[in-house]
C-alpha cells in the first residue's frame, strides 16, 4: 500500500519537473542561437577575408593556369604513369602496413593502462610534428645499410631497404601511421567497453569480439585515418626523397616527380599537381561527415 | 546453494565488501542507493571487474578465489547480463543480437539463428527480426537483451537495472514478462534495482546494498515491516529512529526522546518505526492521553493518492500523512510552527 503510494508520488513529483526542465530548454536555445549572431571585433572580417583569399589562391591558380588542352598528352606520359602507378602502389602499402601495426597499437593506447603509455603516445605523434627531412635521416640511421637495425637485416636476410620501393612504403608509413593510430583510438576510446563487456558476458573471447563487434563499430574511425593516412603517405616527399632517393620507376613518387618535372616539363608537373588536388578534395568530401558532421 | 560469493574490491573511495548465497531457481533483489556497489557487484559477479578478495562459486565450480589465484574469465562464467542500457549491438540485426551468444559458444550460424529465434518467439516477439536495434523502443531493445542473455543459457542471470530506462507503461508490461520468466528460470538469478515495486514484485529475497556493504537482507514482507536503515525506511515510507533503549523510553543521538508501549527493558541499541498515518499534527500543544508530542515546522508537502504527506522538521524529524482538509485547516502550507504527536502504542521497536 505505502509502497505502491510512495511510486506513485515519485512519477508524480517526477514528470511536472521533467516539463519544467523540457520548456526551460528552449529559450536557451534561442538565446545560443542569438550568440551566434554577435559582431565580430573591428577589424577581423577583413582579415578573416584575406586569409580565405590566402588559402584560396593557390587552389584558383592551379585550376586557372593549369594547360588544359595537354593534360591528356601530360597525363599518359609514360614517366607521368611510372609515377601515379608508383605511388598508388606506395601509399596504398603504407596504408595496409599502418593498418597491420597502427590499429593494435592504436588499440593498446585505448584499452592498455601500463606504465610510460604517454611516452608510447608521443612517440606516435612524433612524426608528425618532426620535419620528414628529420625522419628520412633518422630513417637512414636506423634501417640504413649501417643503420641499427639495417645492419642486421642487411646480414640476415639480406634485405635492404634504402633507395629500394620497400623503402619508400617504409618513410611513407612513418610520417602516415600517426594519423591513423590517432584516428583509431580515439574511435576506441568513444566507442568505450560496454559493447565489449556484454559480448564477453555472451561467452565471446578476446578475438571473436574484436572481430564481430569492436572492428565493425569502429569502421568509421578506422575508415577516416586510413584516409587521412593515405593522403599523407601519397603527399609524402621529404622523408620519401631523404630514405628513398629519387630513382624513377622504384622510388619517384608523384610528389617526387612533380619536383623533378617543374625543372623540364611545367605541363606534366602541374597535371601531376592537379590529380592530386581532386585527391586530396575527395579525401575531403569522404570524410565530410567524420570530421564536419553535424557543424 | 548454487551461488555463494564473498565479493571485495576497491570501488572509488569506498570498498564493496558483501557477502551472498542464493539457491537455484531464486530470485535475489538487490536494492540500493545510487553508488551503493550494486552494479560493481553483479560486474564482479560476471567477472567484468577482478576481485581484490573473495571467492566466486557457482553450482559447486569455482570462478573465482584469490587465495588461490582461481579466475575464469567472463566468456566462460555461463552467466547472463542484462545491461540498464541493453547494449545491443548497433550493428547487427534483433536476430544476430540474439544468436551472438550462442554462435559464440560454438554453435553454427544456422543452429545459432535457430535458437535466437525460439527464445525471441518465447519472449512473445512478434516485430521482424531483421531490423537494427535503432529502431526499437526502450521496451522492445530490453526485450531483445532478456532474449539474447537467455539464449546462452545461462546459470545465473544477473539484471541490472532491467527497467529503470523505460517509461512507465513499457515498465508494467515488461516487469510483467520479466516476473514470468524468472519463476522459469532454473538458475539463480540477481535483480539490481533502486524501485521497491520492482524488488517486491520479482524477487522472492532482498538484499540491500548501502555503501558497498549488506545493512539488510531477508524476505521482502520482513524488510518493509522492519527497516533497519534510513534508506529503507524512505523508500517504504516510514519513519524509522535508532535510539538506545531503557526502562521504555529510546534515547536518539541528538538527545530527544520516544516512548514506547511495548516493554523495552534496554539499555539496547534498538529501531523505533513510527508510520506516518500514526503521527497526528496540532497547531496548538495537544492536550490529554498521547505521550509522544514534539514541536515542529512544516516544510514540505507531497501529495499521495488522497493523502498529503508534510515533512516536519524539529528535535523528531517527522513524516506525517494527514487529509487534503486538515491541510487547510491547520493552515499547514505556511511552513508555520506545529506540534506532531503520536501515541507510545504506535511505536514499534525492535532491536538494532
Amino acid at each position: 500500500m505505502t509502497l505502491d503510494d510512495g511510486t506513485v508520488r515519485a512519477d508524480a513529483v517526477a514528470r511536472p519537473e521533467l516539463a519544467d526542465g523540457g520548456s526551460a530548454v528552449e529559450p536557451r536555445t534561442a538565446r545560443s542561437v542569438g550568440g551566434s549572431r554577435r559582431r565580430a571585433p573591428f577589424g577581423f572580417v577583413p582579415l578573416a577575408t584575406l586569409a580565405v583569399v590566402f588559402l584560396a589562391l593557390p587552389v584558383i591558380g592551379l585550376v586557372v593556369r593549369a594547360p588544359w588542352r595537354e593534360i591528356p598528352a601530360d597525363l599518359t606520359d609514360p614517366g607521368v604513369l611510372t609515377a601515379l602507378r608508383l605511388s598508388v602502389v606506395c601509399s596504398v602499402s603504407a596504408v595496409a602496413l599502418s593498418c597491420v601495426i597502427g590499429v593494435p597499437l592504436a588499440w593498446v593506447l585505448a584499452r592498455v593502462s601500463f606504465r610510460g603509455r604517454t611516452l608510447v603516445r608521443a612517440l606516435v605523434v612524433l612524426p608528425m610534428v618532426l620535419p620528414p627531412v628529420v625522419g628520412g635521416v633518422a630513417l637512414l640511421l636506423a634501417f640504413g645499410r649501417n643503420g641499427l637495425a639495417g645492419q642486421w637485416l642487411d646480414r640476415a636476410f639480406g634485405i635492404s631497404l634504402p633507395f629500394s620501393t620497400a623503402g619508400a612504403i617504409v618513410a611513407e608509413t612513418f610520417v602516415a601511421m600517426p594519423f591513423l593510430v590517432i584516428t583509431v583510438e580515439a574511435g576506441l576510446r568513444s566507442l568505450g567497453q560496454r559493447y565489449e563487456d556484454a559480448a564477453s558476458t555472451l561467452g565471446a573471447g578476446r578475438w571473436t569480439i574484436f572481430r564481430r563487434v569492436t572492428l565493425p563499430l569502429i569502421t568509421p574511425a578506422l575508415g577516416a585515418g586510413a584516409a587521412l593516412c593515405w593522403a599523407r603517405a601519397l603527399g609524402e616527399f621529404g622523408a620519401t626523397i631523404t630514405f628513398a632517393g629519387n630513382l624513377p620507376g622504384s622510388t619517384q613518387t608523384m610528389p617526387l616527380a612533380v619536383y623533378v618535372a617543374l625543372q623540364n616539363n611545367v605541363g606534366g608537373a602541374m597535371a601531376l599537381s592537379l590529380v592530386m588536388l581532386v585527391v586530396s578534395l575527395a579525401v575531403l568530401v569522404a570524410l565530410r561527415g567524420y570530421w564536419f558532421g553535424g557543424r | 546453494m548454487s551461488l555463494q560469493a564473498i565479493v571485495g574490491l576497491p570501488m572509488g573511495s569506498l570498498a564493496l565488501d558483501v557477502e551472498l548465497s542464493a539457491g537455484d531457481g531464486e530470485v535475489i533483489g538487490v536494492l540500493g542507493p545510487n553508488a551503493a556497489g550494486k552494479s560493481t557487484l553483479l560486474r564482479a559477479l560476471a567477472g567484468l571487474s577482478p576481485l581484490r578478495r573473495g571467492r566466486v562459486v557457482l553450482d559447486g565450480d569455482v570462478l573465482e578465489d584469490t587465495a588461490t589465484g582461481v579466475l575464469e574469465p567472463a566468456e566462460r562464467r555461463r552467466v547472463g547480463f542484462m545491461f540498464q542500457d541493453s547494449r545491443l549491438f548497433p550493428h547487427l540485426s534483433v536476430l544476430d543480437n540474439v544468436a551472438f551468444g550462442p554462435r559464440a559458444r560454438g554453435l553454427s550460424r544456422g543452429e545459432a539463428r535457430r535458437r535466437a529465434e525460439e527464445w525471441l518467439r518465447r519472449l512473445g516477439w512478434t516485430a521482424p527480426t531483421s531490423v537494427r536495434p535503432r529502431t526499437l523502443s526502450g521496451g522492445q531493445a530490453q526485450r531483445v537483451a532478456l532474449a539474447r542473455a537467455l539464449a546462452t543459457e545461462p546459470r545465473l542471470l544477473l539484471l541490472d537495472e532491467p527497467l529503470a530506462a523505460l517509461d512507465a507503461g513499457a515498465r508494467a508490461e515488461l516487469r510483467r514478462e520479466l516476473r514470468r520468466h524468472l519463476s522459469s528460470f532454473a538458475g539463480t538469478c540477481l535483480v539490481v534495482t533502486h524501485d521497491p515495486l520492482e524488488a517486491m514484485v520479482l524477487a522472492e529475497r532482498l538484499v540491500v546494498l548501502e555503501e558497498g556493504r549488506v545493512t539488510q537482507a531477508g524476505r521482502p514482507e520482513e524488510v518493509r515491516a522492519h527497516p533497519r536503515s534510513r534508506y529503507v525506511a524512505d523508500l517504504v515510507g516510514l519513519n524509522l529512529y535508532r535510539g538506545r533503549a531503557a526502562h521504555g523510553t529510546i534515547t536518539l543521538a541528538n538527545g530527544s526522546t520516544l516512548v514506547a508501549a511495548d516493554g523495552v527493558a534496554g539499555p539496547d541499541e534498538v529501531f523505533a518505526l513510527i508510520h506516518p498515518r500514526a503521527v497526528a499534527l496540532h497547531r496548538e500543544r495537544p492536550e490529554g492521553s498521547p505521550r509522544n508530542v514534539w514541536p515542529g515546522t512544516a516544510d514540505g508537502l507531497e501529495v499521495s493518492g488522497d493523502r498529503v504527506r508534510v515533512r516536519i522538521s524539529g528535535p523528531v524529524p517527522l513524516v506525517a500523512e494527514v487529509t487534503p482538509a486538515a491541510v487547510g485547516a491547520l493552515r499547514l502550507d505556511d511552513g508555520g510552527p506545529v506540534w506532531a504527536s503520536v501515541k507510545a502504542t504506535e511505536v514499534v521497536v525492535y532491536p538494532a
